[in-house]
């Protein structure tokens, strides 16, 4: 039996239902990830890979099943704002950085919240990582001064802010041409070595799927195939 | 970067939505703050004056609260400045009337006029020893029928009239023997003559409308010796054994029952509970439409982590911060009305330049309160974004 303590991040049985057009959104979808473990996520447009994403990082809640972080449930925790703050990170396929700030004061905006309570020690912190993603020189740029690739780099700092263990990307190459994308995977794939960062990452782009550890292929709310990106045949998981 | 400079960049997103903001609360914060001032600078300066001057008690027709329509028989004033106990006394016949600015030119010509607090005194009047004379002389006992009058140093700045001078009230040239200046600015911008002339010109013979007085404080328990004073006015009757109906009372006692102050008083807070209602009213639109605009932003704050509590502090935030620059603009704003209104010859001799730092406080409690009320609502709808469904927002 599947001991949820082996993993990182545990979905166990999750589904979820939007009232609104009677959608089944999850049906029973279970996954386990390891730390440093990249998965990609892939599917049509409607099989539930947002959702699963949102539920996997504590923005929604589940109606049935359970997510577990390190073993404990997320559903008897009572901070989960501080959860996620501290816990994941989060990059959009739309970037979404605060248009008056610049680079190095977006990195902190998440940086209010985790554990550095000094002015100072948050500058370095966001300049260090702003260097680490090949933006230090742009670091007092304001988002509409950079390109889309190096706003993407720049959400990634972001979501790197406080150190989190896991990081949840939803399309982050979607707005992206494939040089840039190509850089942002890069980065991906260092992060994952460097800092042993577990990667859920949501996408539609087979390159993308094609660096993962695993490849997560769903239908319909459902798990249909959970296996190594260069193999062929699928392992049914769902049930 | 800190929090409050994140707020200040956020404010920074929409600056002409901003400005016109801090615009619309400057307008409001200011008037409240110039109305309050004048409201307050009127009290300051009659509380003022008494305190120089050692006034122990204020005499007025008993159910007159100001000075203006009150009537005192004059013999009571002579009969009281007798007893003993009273030290020295001032009596007034005040009058608000119109100078004319100018002599007719013609028989059908109605010159221009201006508003002016006339003080008709009797030459006893401590108030003389108080004053000083900038140019001239004081009015004397025996000036009484020639229609002198001195004026106050703002009144003469303001007309434009010196020693020598002729200014003509109630159609009635009076020449001006002195120039002076008092710490009362309505008797600084206003004209003094002697009792008796102005009695004879106005028809009102016989009458002071108020009259204050020192009392002589011999015992070591000096609030019975004025109370006992008190009492002693009140007990005075007429020749046929009727009450005069008169009501002295302590200079704070007086100032907190004057109608006229009342008046200004009651209307600075309606004026100024109107503006606050504006200004919640345009912060609450204002933060309203910032939240709405920037649903997808808040959602990512909060899918980032950012509890509720601080969603409300930076909203809450925000419109404090608006309101602090309203209330810095609109206080200046104030400030400045108040010397601008106080060089305009039509009411210079009205207002006090210049606001008390008290008002100006609470000018600025009010702005932070407009800040409070109008951020509140929006705030409150701010946290209960959920970040799932801000993050699908258009």
């Amino acid at each position: 039996m599947t001991n949820p303590t082996d993993f990182l991040l545990y979905a166990d049985a999750v589904a979820k239902r939007y009232p609104d057009g009677d959608v089944r959104a999850l049906n029973g979808v279970t996954l386990g990830v390891r730390p440093g473990e990249y998965v990609a996520i892939t599917g049509p447009s409607g099989c539930g890979k947002s959702t699963l994403l949102n539920v996997l990082g504590a923005l929604d809640v589940p109606d049935a099943g359970a997510v577990y972080f390190k073993g404990e449930p997320l559903a008897t925790r009572r901070d989960l704002d501080t959860f996620r703050a501290r816990q994941i990170g989060f990059v959009f396929q739309s970037f979404f950085l605060m248009p008056t700030l610049t680079a190095r004061e977006n990195v902190q905006v998440p940086m209010f919240e985790g554990p550095l309570t000094a002015r100072a020690e948050r500058v370095k912190k966001a300049t260090d990582l702003l260097e680490l993603v090949g933006m230090g020189h742009r670091a007092s740029h304001r988002p509409k001064q950079l390109s889309v690739g190096e706003r993407q780099r720049v959400a990634l700092a972001r979501a790197l802010a406080n150190d989190p263990p896991l990081l949840l990307a939803d399309e982050p190459t979607g707005n992206l041409d494939s040089a840039n994308a190509a850089k942002v995977l890069d980065l991906f794939a260092q992060l994952q070595k460097a800092r042993g960062l577990a990667l859920i990452v949501v996408t539609h782009s087979d390159e993308v799927a094609a660096l993962a550890d695993r490849v997560i292929r769903m239908r319909d709310g459902q798990i249909v195939s959970d296996c190594a990106p260069a193999t062929t045949t699928a392992r049914t998981v769902s049930g | 970067m800190t929090f409050v400079a994140f707020i200040f960049k956020n404010l920074t997103q929409r600056p002409i939505r901003t400005a016109l903001t801090v615009l619309g609360l400057s307008v409001a914060v200011g008037s409240m703050v110039a109305l309050m001032g004048i409201a307050k600078s009127f009290r300051a300066a009659q509380a003022a004056s008494f305190e120089e001057r050692g006034v122990d008690l204020v005499t007025l027709r008993g159910g007159d609260a100001i000075q203006l329509t009150s009537e005192v028989p004059e013999w009571v004033v002579h009969e009281v400045s007798t007893w003993p106990e009273v030290k020295a006394i001032d009596a007034a016949l005040v009058d608000m009337t119109e100078m004319q600015i100018r002599e007719p030119r013609n028989a059908d010509d109605v010159p221009p006029s201006k508003p002016v607090i006339v003080q008709a005194w009797l030459p006893i009047n401590f108030g003389f020893g108080d004053m000083d004379v900038l140019e001239g002389r004081k009015l004397e006992a025996k000036d009484e029928g020639k229609y002198y009058t001195m004026i106050g140093n703002e009144f003469a700045k303001s007309v434009n009239k010196k020693v020598g001078d002729t200014i003509t009230i109630l159609q009635k040239k009076f020449e001006v023997v002195g120039v002076f200046k008092t710490s009362n600015f309505t008797e600084r911008g206003g004209v003094l003559t002697l009792l008796k002339d102005y009695q004879d010109l106005s028809g009102r013979k016989g009458v002071v409308t108020g009259f204050s007085l020192r009392v002589n404080k011999t015992t070591s328990d000096p609030d019975a010796e004025v109370e006992a004073v008190r009492q002693r006015i009140m007990a005075l009757t007429n020749n046929k054994g009727d009450s005069l109906r008169l009501t002295p009372q302590r200079p704070e006692q007086y100032l907190d029952n004057a109608s006229h102050l009342k008046i200004t008083a009651a209307m600075a807070w309606m004026v100024s509970a109107i503006a606050m209602l504006i200004g919640v009213i345009s912060m609450l639109n204002t933060m309203a439409m910032s939240v709405l605009e920037r649903t997808q932003e808040i959602g990512i704050l909060r899918a980032i982590g950012w509890p509720r509590r601080r969603v409300v502090q930076m909203v809450i935030g925000e419109a404090l911060l608006l309101a602090l620059v309203a209330a810095a603009f609109g206080s200046i704003g104030a400030v400045g009305a108040t010397h601008l209104m106080s060089l305009f010859p039509q009411v210079n001799t009205l207002i006090e330049p210049g606001i008390a730092v008290s008002v100006l406080v609470t000018g600025t409690g009010f702005a932070l309160l407009i800040g409070l009320l109008g951020g509140a609502y929006p705030a409150y709808r701010a946290s209960r974004l959920l970040p799932t469904e801000a993050l699908r927002h258009d």
